[in-house]
């Protein structure tokens, strides 16, 4: 019942921040968004899942199955539960949740009841994406992810809102329409095979080769569409080059809060949905294309870093590094070794992390002196030192400082890739990838040498102080969280191991 | 009896404290966080001491120590990821080095930085504490995952302490430099790290459980089971892939020690405070590359064109930078240059099979580079931070500590007997020599490293010339700032050390007197132990670089000993040469530069052989207008078809406008809608209703 705790509390925090007045909203809606972080918490502590909850053999904790409705032949179940992949999600979603409520503090300053009202209404919808274990329930929590997250940047957005948030939403809508597209020819291909919709027992009837023909084509012809598909629908989350248009805009225009949840955690929404779908229910489809999605992967790490070099807004740098980092997951997805896989999950987790620190370093830097333009600034370490020394260790964490949990990530990614027997010379693509670690220096310490150091100068004309702790409070929790995962990754990537050891098993000889 | 082994985590994690506490309470301590280090780098300098006596097997029969201290990952099927020690007569030896050369640094920069006033402090102490810990503990690695850990560490202090003056343009500057270019060349060091991990399935240095040693199975006994399986998969030999591998590693290597051609950070990490360049350059940063290669002798030595190539950048390094050095005028610069060429010898060694002598000259170089380096300092402090030779001269009667302790510094450097210097290089230069009769290439290289060793002798001598003799040339020199205790302390005990330190290993003398005092020699040797069971010892290393490598001693004019004299005597005879030219030009009351000589050569040793020019234009003329014209293509192509598809659809232009004015109650009604709408068709199709 601990999950549908969490997410009837959020639900009902959310109402209740609704209520309750502007000026107290930010305040009363951090300490309701503690009790999902103490929960979470909790809930890892006695977690006792194993094994991978789509597959046979594995074991859920604090599952949930339940009749709701039928439609046709098919149940559809509330059935919720957390393996090791989607406990550390959902623990990184509560806490991010409460450091983006925090740090929304010093730059929300209207209708305020709303904005964390949504906030929490997101995250009800995110904690049920990453547990449901029903596809229509799933789907029910992926869309309603979307409402919130476009009134958010719509409303409470830059100057070019409207157009980033239509953006944003049409993208991941036509996203949406796709991958339920995509779905349900399986779920037609499967036929009598299934008598739900629960996604356990979609995976493991594909995996006993169960698919049969839909409209004439041949199960082999479906599984491939319907792979392209799901791959399309994620693929726009994530985002994977060349569907990551959307991902800048979004960034730019959202305030600083907004990004880090953006970042954060609705990134990991798509990588966490290709994990469980693509590379899980049909990882012989993924296994077949590993050289082309490896191109995907490996395009999007240099692409996406060359893209953040060239950027001059210090949010736009962090939003395309973002897709530069979420091609790391996806390599290590393809590699289908125990080290690929768990990295890139750990990735995920880690990211969230480094990303919502990384944002709020810069939401930070702006609350002062208004301006993200790396040419407007420049020393700001000698007005604001706390702030600017929280930056350097972001930005190192970025780029992959070891003892934090950014390198841990990406070296198990590079493993894993490294002896891939699923990716065609695995060694070179690994390597080609791995000169992102080159290029996310490059930006990084540029934008850091222009905008922390040299002689202090401030285009703007707003009088700059040091920056008030709340601001600068949750970055220090991440920061502490980042070394901490880094210095002891196993505190979530035993139970992510245990979880997707059985995934780079699949797909090898059985299926249609 | 407690065993000093179980301590040596102490080493290193006693300054991670002092980073601790100087960055949280520098701002309130008596001296800003200098005690704190100065405590914990003690410590770990007594430590060290202590473990080195144990090593030596004067307290107690263990004498090697492997631990493993934190594992990174436990699930199922993940590599040994973790962090250990491992002590051996290698290891305790540079432990030795780099905690007395901190403490030194330390209670120098008390005299350089407290005294002067500067802003900042705990900072400072703190970057420098982080350095002292990062250095120490990459020098206990036991494996090279955690080797590159500390690695990346160390590189991020030289970043944080190089760009120190962060309020003025060019530190920052000099900073983002060195990360980069060191990152340039970790970049091939982690994929090196990767593919040993994949290849061999874990990252240990030493025993049979290590890398190292599979590899030897696999080139010359029974190839270990995982190992073939990789190798069939990649498609490759063993040795090829090997070396391939063992080349990647280098990348790093060649980064962090400055060599050809990742060297052009070095000379402008110059920005940083002085004390740290000495630190930098004597016992951590630099030092670094060359004691990686050394950690893995034995897997160099199982690919003889890796070992080919090692010898050939540093030899090549060691008369490429010797020769810009020539015509520095800033007395740091000239010590950076010569850093560089210095490092060049002990790859020169290394890749010419000189196990013993390339850790020699690390240990000669570590003292005199950290006693110039503090001289300089001494001098710069004295100048009230100007750095130009040319405003110096005649310092000598003004500032006679620092004027002797670097002139023993500088002998030790130009290789002159009997100071440290002269027999390390001597060394180095003997072994590529024996080992170059029999083989063209280290033969090449060894020509070049002897040719440096004039250069050297000039430059060094140039340098002290200007610094110290003749009349004073500005204000300043003539009435130069006095310095205390703090900065003389440091440098009374480098002095004597670059005496002295050169008696370790006086191999010419124990040839020739058949006296056992080849100390260093003999020390890493090793026991029975260390050689049959860890596999690190000299002992161990012989064979394998006569079987396998192929690289065989030969000796001219009949015999060892006389090719000896004649090695010894050839590179004293340079160094004397170039020290005599310097006298000749420079130890003059009104020296000029001389460099008008140069002719054509002038400019472009003045402009370092354009070197830096090329890697600003990859950076900064290539990369970036690549970065720029990916953006215009993301902007204009993908987004512009993103958008133009989106107008010819459903959201044309027009519409969209009228979906904007909208209140925002309509976009969730246009959402479930679109939702319900889906369900239904799908329902539908399915036959659900």
């Amino acid at each position: 019942m601990l999950v549908e705790l969490l997410i009837v509390f959020a639900l009902m925090a959310a109402g209740l921040v609704f209520l309750v007045p502007d000026e107290y909203a930010g305040q009363f809606a951090a300490v309701l968004s503690l009790v999902p972080v103490g929960v979470s918490l909790w809930m890892y502590s006695v977690f006792d899942g194993t094994g991978n909850a789509l597959l046979e053999g594995g074991q859920p904790a604090f599952e949930t199955l339940a009749n709701w409705i039928t439609l046709g032949p098919y149940a559809i179940s509330w059935h919720v539960g957390l393996d090791g992949v989607s406990m550390p999600l959902v623990v990184l979603t509560t806490l991010l949740t409460t450091l983006a409520i925090v740090s929304a503090w010093t730059p929300i300053e209207e209708r305020e009841s709303q904005f964390y009202g949504l906030v929490l209404f997101m995250q009800a919808a995110l904690i049920g994406v990453f547990a449901a274990l029903d596809f229509l329930l799933w789907f029910v929590f992926w869309e309603a992810v979307l409402v919130p997250m476009y009134f958010l940047i719509g409303v409470w957005g830059g100057p070019r809102r409207k157009y980033a948030a239509i953006k944003f939403f049409v993208y991941t809508n036509i996203a949406s329409l796709v991958l339920f597209v995509g779905f349900f020819t399986l779920v037609f291909g499967l036929g009598d095979s299934i008598s739900t919709l629960g996604l356990p027992a979609i995976a493991q009837a594909l995996e006993a080769g169960q698919l049969g023909s839909v409209a004439g084509f041949g199960p082999g012809t479906v599984k491939l569409a319907a792979f392209a598909a799901l791959f399309f629908g994620f693929a726009v989350k994530v985002p994977v080059v060349p569907f990551h248009t959307w991902l800048p805009d979004a960034h730019v225009e959202a305030p600083t809060p907004v990004s880090v949840l953006l970042a954060g955690v609705l990134l990991k929404m798509g990588t966490y949905a290709l994990l469980r779908f693509n590379f899980t229910m049909l990882a012989d489809v993924a296994r077949a294309n590993a050289t082309l999605i490896a191109i995907f992967a490996v395009v999007s790490v240099i692409y996406g870093a060359l893209l953040a070099l060239a950027q001059q807004d210090l949010k736009r740098i962090v939003a395309y590094s973002s897709i530069s980092s979420m091609g790391y997951v996806i390599l290590g997805l393809i590699a289908f070794t125990p080290h690929g896989v768990g990295g890139a999950t750990f990735q995920m987790v880690s990211h969230g992390l480094i990303s919502g620190l990384m944002f709020m370093a810069v939401g930070v830097i702006y609350n002062e002196t208004h301006t993200r333009m790396i040419g407007d600034m420049s020393g700001m370490a000698d007005r604001m030192p706390v702030t600017a020394g929280v930056f350097v260790a972001a930005a190192f964490g970025y780029m992959g400082l070891p003892l934090m949990s950014g390198f841990a990530a990406e070296v198990l990614v590079f493993m894993g890739a490294f002896q891939s027997t699923v990716i065609p010379a695995a060694p070179l693509f690994t390597a080609i990838a791995m000169f992102g670690i080159v290029i996310v220096a490059g930006y990084l310490l540029r934008a850091m040498q222009k905008t922390l150091f040299g002689p202090f100068r401030l285009e703007t004309d707003y009088d700059i102080g040091r920056a008030p702790l709340q601001d600068v409070a949750p970055l220090f929790v991440l920061l502490a969280l980042v070394i901490a995962l880094g210095v002891a990754p196993d505190l979530f990537y035993r139970m992510i191991q245990d979880a997707v050891f059985e995934v780079t098993a699949l797909g090898l000889g059985g299926g249609a | 009896m407690v065993s000093a082994f179980e301590f040596v985590p102490a080493i290193a994690v006693l300054p991670l404290v002092s980073f601790v506490v100087a960055l949280a309470f520098g701002k309130w301590m008596p001296k800003k966080g200098a005690l704190a280090g100065i405590f914990a780098t003690v410590g770990s300098l007594l430590i060290s001491i202590w473990t080195a006596l144990t090593v030596a097997g004067f307290l107690g029969s263990e004498t090697v120590y492997h631990a493993e201290l934190w594992r990174f990952a436990t699930g199922i099927g993940t590599f040994n990821l973790h962090l250990g020690v491992f002590v051996d007569p290698l290891s305790s030896l540079m432990l030795l080095i780099v905690s007395l050369i901190s403490v030194l640094v330390f209670i120098f920069s008390l005299g350089y930085m407290n005294d002067e006033d500067e802003t900042g402090l705990p900072r400072y102490y703190a970057s420098l504490s982080l350095f002292s810990f990062s250095m120490l503990a990459f020098v206990f690695a036991d494996n090279i995952l955690m080797a590159f850990m500390f690695f990346e560490l160390v590189g991020l202090c030289s970043f944080l302490l190089i760009g120190f003056w962060f309020r003025e343009d060019a530190p920052p500057s000099a900073a983002k430099k060195a990360f980069l270019v060191t990152r340039f060349g970790d970049f091939f060091f982690l994929i090196g790290v990767v593919g040993i991990f994949a290849t061999f399935g874990t990252g240990l240095f030493a025993t049979e459980a290590g890398f190292p040693h599979m590899a030897e199975q696999a080139i010359t006994g029974e190839m270990p089971g995982p190992v073939g399986e990789f190798l069939s998969a990649v498609g490759m030999g063993a040795q090829q892939w090997f070396t391939i591998l063992g080349l990647l590693v280098l990348g790093g290597v060649v980064g962090k020690s400055a060599q050809f051609p990742l060297h052009t950070w070095l000379p402008d990490a110059m920005e940083g405070p002085t004390p740290v360049s000495a630190l930098i350059h004597a016992a951590t940063m630099v030092a670094a590359g060359v004691y990686l290669v050394a950690r893995m002798y034995g897997f160099y030595l199982l690919t003889p064109t890796t070992l080919a190539i090692i010898a050939l950048i540093g030899g090549f390094t060691a008369l490429f930078a010797a020769t810009m050095g020539v015509v520095k005028q800033e007395l740091k610069q000239v010590l950076a240059y010569s850093t560089i060429s210095q490092y060049g010898y002990m790859m020169l060694a290394l890749g010419s099979g000189g196990y013993v002598a390339a850790v020699f000259h690390l240990t000669t170089h570590a003292v005199f580079k950290a006693l110039l380096f503090l001289g300089a300092g001494s001098v710069i402090i004295a100048m009230h931070h100007n750095e130009n030779m040319w405003d110096m001269g005649g310092l000598k009667e003004k500032m006679p500590v620092t004027y002797w302790t670097f002139l023993s510094g500088s002998l030790a450097l130009a290789g002159i007997v009997p100071f440290a210097g002269f027999w390390s290089k001597d060394e180095v230069l003997y072994e590529a020599l024996i080992h170059g009769l029999g083989s063209p290439v280290l033969l090449v290289a060894w020509a070049m490293g002897l040719l440096a060793v004039f250069l050297t002798g000039f430059y060094t001598f140039r340098m002290v010339f200007l610094t110290f003799h003749g009349e004073p040339r500005s204000d300043t020199a003539e009435d130069p700032e006095s310095v205390r205790w703090n900065v003389k302390l440091p440098l009374g005990v480098l002095g004597v050390l670059a005496a002295t330190i050169g008696f370790i290993n006086m191999v010419p003398v124990a040839k020739l007197t058949g006296l056992k005092i080849d100390f260093l020699h003999k020390w890493l040797v090793g026991g029975e132990v260390l050689n049959a069971e860890f596999l690190t010892g000299l002992e161990h290393y012989e064979p394998i670089l006569k079987e396998v490598a192929g690289i065989k001693a030969s000796y001219i004019a009949g015999g060892e000993i006389p090719t000896l004299l004649i090695s010894a005597a050839l590179s004293l005879g340079l160094a004397l040469a170039g020290v005599g030219l310097a006298y000749r030009l420079y130890a003059v009351p009104e020296p000029v530069a001389h460099t008008k000589k140069l002719g054509g050569l002038r400019t472009l040793l003045m402009h370092n052989y354009y070197q830096d020019e090329y890697q600003v234009w990859l950076a900064q003329g290539v990369t970036l207008p690549l970065a720029r014209a990916a953006d215009t293509f993301d902007q204009g192509i993908i987004d512009g078809v993103v958008n133009g598809i989106s107008s010819v659809s459903l959201f044309s232009g027009d519409r969209v406008r009228r979906i904007q004015t909208g209140v925002v109650s309509n976009y969730a009604a246009l959402l479930t809608i679109g939702l319900a709408l889906l369900l239904i068709v799908f329902g539908i199709v399915g036959g659900w209703f």
